[in-house]
């Protein structure tokens, strides 16, 4: 029982020192810039720079887009970097023998006969969902330098498209898949080919992640817009393989053994 | 008092999403230590992460500022909001959601092996009645 007194005690100190902190930055919040302020610090410096130049600089029209693959190309090389050993640590620490039961094939096979996917609400979301959501994955990759969209947002559509009857379904009703050393290996494929994209350049005689400088055709000036397209592009299908084998990957091995029945 | 409502209403016209976003990683700490269940450990852990995200993407508004997507004819800086904040913090998420995948597989671990994921049962410290 005292225990559980001390336990309250801490909490309602805690929440004490919460409130007085919040007064303490309601002083300080004076400070901070008004919202929509044209003149802050944040919006002065660098941004305008990026705002002025990147279409000349990079020729894309997504400002997010050629900040986050040309202007941090470097940046964003190794997030993804980061992203895909989060994978791998997922998996690694999740490679030990299952405790969870294994359904059986004739299981399997018993729900295949009532209906194809597993339940009606499956049958719906693969027929019609999953499709579009296949196309507008793809719509969002491709239009990442030219209008809304990116790699990331791309990559976790993608993802959920391949997922979704194992976040519906319960566990004996799934149909088991157990990709996830293929999807772990689709990740690294992304990863490496951002890598190849960016030292492409260095045998023309150009830096790392320099697109204008890509052997993929002539550098003229006419072709230098398209060059950067490239590049970017190549850039954005690395990111979206690499985030769709990582989601693939560490939701396969969670959910495998996640069990509703306890 | 019509006064200090006007002022008030300055104020949180100017500044008060900082105090919402406060608010949520106030949320977030408070659960983080408080809570004994990892699961809602980690649950706070990303909504203090969703609010330093919001934090930084407030530093990108600006007034009659329109998306950070080049138009034809519209050059000038003060038309578009801040792109930086929206790239790095896209950036953030990804990470956010790294993170959370090797919280729930290491959670995955823990039941296996305590059988359970609340704090107190598996230390053997507090809660438990003698």
């Amino acid at each position: 029982m005292e225990e559980k007194k001390n336990r309250k005690k801490t909490a309602i100190t805690l929440a004490i020192i919460i409130i007085l902190m919040g007064i303490a930055a309601s002083k300080v919040g004076s400070y901070l810039p008004t919202i929509g302020d044209i003149n802050t610090p944040a919006n002065a410096n660098v941004s305008s720079y990026y705002i002025e130049h990147a279409i000349e600089d990079t020729h894309s029209y997504n400002l997010v887009t050629a900040v986050l693959a040309d202007y941090r190309g470097f940046d964003t090389l190794f997030e993804t970097c980061v992203l895909f050993l989060s994978g791998i640590a997922a998996l690694s620490i999740l490679s030990t023998k299952k405790k969870v039961p294994q359904v059986s094939e004739d299981e399997i096979i018993l729900h295949h006969k009532k209906s194809l996917f597993g339940s009606a609400i499956t049958d719906v979301a693969f027929r019609v969902v999953v499709p579009i959501v296949l196309i507008y994955g793809v719509y969002v990759l491709f239009h990442g330098e030219v209008s809304l969209g990116g790699g990331f947002q791309a990559g976790a559509l993608l993802a959920c498209s391949y997922l979704l009857d194992r976040i519906i379904l319960t566990f004996d009703r799934r149909v088991r898949k157990g990709k996830e050393e293929l999807a772990i290996l689709i990740a690294a494929i992304g990863t490496l080919f951002y890598l190849i994209t960016g030292l492409l350049p260095m045998f023309n005689g150009g830096n790392f992640l320099e697109f204008s400088k890509s052997p993929l055709g002539a550098s003229s000036a006419e072709s230098l817009a398209e060059l950067h397209a490239t590049g970017i592009t190549m850039v954005e299908i690395g990111v979206t393989v690499c985030v769709m084998g990582v989601i693939i990957t560490i939701l396969e091995v969670v959910l495998e053994r996640t069990n509703f029945n306890e | 008092m019509s006064e200090l409502i006007e002022n008030l209403e300055f104020f949180l016209a100017d500044r008060g999403i900082y105090m919402l976003t406060l608010i949520l990683s106030a949320i977030g700490i408070y659960g983080m230590i408080t809570c004994s269940n990892y699961m809602k450990k980690l649950m706070c852990m990303n909504i203090m992460q969703v609010s330093i995200i919001f934090f930084f993407l407030t530093f990108g508004q600006k007034e009659d500022g329109t998306l950070p997507i080049a138009l034809e004819g519209l050059t000038s800086v003060d038309a578009y909001i801040n792109p930086l904040p929206h790239a790095l913090m896209l950036t953030a998420i990804v990470v956010s959601l790294g993170t959370t995948g090797v919280g729930l597989a290491l959670l995955m671990k823990i039941k296996d092996i305590y059988g359970t994921i609340e704090e107190e049962k598996i230390t053997g410290k507090g809660g438990r009645r003698k």
